[in-house]
């Protein structure tokens, strides 16, 4: 697999080393850094001030039982490792927690078209999903009520005249338009986190938008 | 999402204004060479001792960091710990090579927060989102991890003021820059240009190491 052309921004970078990501738009990013060296590197820095960072913090007090507490917790058996499923051979890496969501929560939702929900609520606020859709199969024109992200796990795209590949991030905003066609070669799947709606903009996606519930 | 929602208003100040006046070189730098041995040894035969000594040096500078980011005492109390039971179960992942340990421990700690965001407003069971399946080590990786956090304790002091402010803001908020530039009264333009230059500059005093 060749190596992502598209990643995400400076402040996208430091704002998942810092924390202040919610877990829907990390995963996107997290997705993107299994593909990604360069990104990858980028991100060990920034968590590498953090780490510096948490070394200057003043220590806290803990309650005087804390370690004992601890000590008597690691008797137990660690929990089972769970799902430790390896990612299908034609997808980039995933999380775990991903990989689990399009296993358990794949839902047909229109012709050539599943989607399985990640994190938030369908239909209504911050959220994620995985999106696959079959090869040649065009998303309806639309823009969307805030930022999208946007991981392509499998497959490629196009947009606008431009083709996104497998591993490629993006990000777009209320003022881009797309009308994505998966290329012919095979089945795209995405990680998507958006913050609100997606905004039909022809009678086409208002008839779509219903069924894939995006 | 109301275990980790943040006293707004009286939060605030108390937030980072304390942080400032923290003496920051209080254990020499190559003591991280010394964590990395004691994860090695949990990872090897399971040693209380070397967890004992992690806990002691880390668990509360973990609390600290929860309590800043607007945990409630006793989440915070619950999430160092936790934070430190994953250093006790996956030190066979940890490698020396790709990071400090402080550098580990604060992307485990930041993980559980995160995931216990998402908990709280789902009840889900406790587990840690951070097992990316990572590829090999890179060149990138083999940068000297463990001497990365003390050299970037001595960058962090070769900073402007107020660069190393936004900072350290930024890195104990998970509020977006505009909100943390509204409570530093200054334009949002104004805010990030000072976190680039202050990334910027970080990288260039660690030359090789980013």
């Amino acid at each position: 697999m060749t190596t992502p052309t598209r990643h995400p921004s400076e402040d996208l970078i430091l704002d998942f080393a810092r924390g202040a990501l919610e877990r829907g738009r990390a995963a996107v990013i997290e997705a993107h850094l299994g593909a990604c060296p360069a990104c990858r590197a980028a991100v060990r820095f920034a968590e590498a001030v953090g780490g510096a960072l948490l070394e200057e913090l003043p220590p806290a007090d803990l309650a005087p039982d804390a370690l004992e507490g601890a000590l008597a917790r690691i008797e137990t058996p660690p929990p089972s490792p769970g799902s430790a499923l390896a990612a299908p051979d034609d997808w980039i890496r995933v999380p775990a927690d991903v990989l689990d969501a399009a296993r358990g929560n794949r839902r047909f939702s229109a012709p050539g078209v599943w989607v399985a929900a990640f994190t938030g609520t369908p239909r209504r606020g911050a959220r994620s999903y995985l999106l696959g859709i079959d090869k040649g199969i065009a998303v309806p024109r639309h823009t969307h009520d805030g930022k999208e992200l946007v991981c392509i796990l499998k497959g490629a795209f196009e947009d606008r005249g431009e083709v996104y590949q497998a591993g490629d991030f993006i990000e777009s905003d209320d003022r881009v338009e797309h009308e994505p066609r998966v290329t012919r070669d095979g089945e795209c799947v995405c990680l998507v986190s958006v913050d609100n709606s997606l905004v039909p903009r022809s009678l086409m996606a208002r008839l779509f938008q219903p069924f894939v519930g995006i | 999402m109301h275990a980790i929602a943040i006293d707004q208003g009286r939060y605030r100040r108390r937030s980072w204004a304390p942080l400032r006046l923290a003496a920051p070189m209080t254990r020499p730098p190559a003591a991280s060479d010394g964590f990395a041995e004691m994860i090695g040894r949990i990872a090897a035969h399971a040693d209380r001792a070397a967890f004992a000594a992690l806990f002691g040096h880390f668990a509360p500078r973990v609390k600290s960091y929860m309590l800043r980011l607007g945990a409630e005492p006793a989440l915070a109390e619950e999430l160092a710990q936790e934070t430190l039971l994953t250093v006790w179960r996956k030190a066979a992942a940890f490698d020396r090579a790709k990071a400090a340990p402080s550098t580990w421990i604060f992307t485990i700690a930041r993980n559980l927060r995160i995931d216990a965001a998402r908990r709280a407003r789902r009840g889900d069971p406790v587990e840690d989102p951070s097992d990316v399946p990572e590829a090999e080590p890179t060149p990138d990786a083999a940068l000297a991890a463990a001497q990365s956090v003390g050299r970037i304790r001595v960058a962090l002091l070769k900073l402007p003021a107020e660069q190393a402010e936004v900072v350290r803001l930024s890195y104990f908020s998970d509020k977006p820059h505009s909100e943390i530039a509204e409570e530093l009264q200054l334009p949002l333009g104004t805010v990030k240009s000072r976190l680039r230059l202050a990334m910027g500059r970080l990288r260039e005093l660690l030359g090789d190491l980013a």
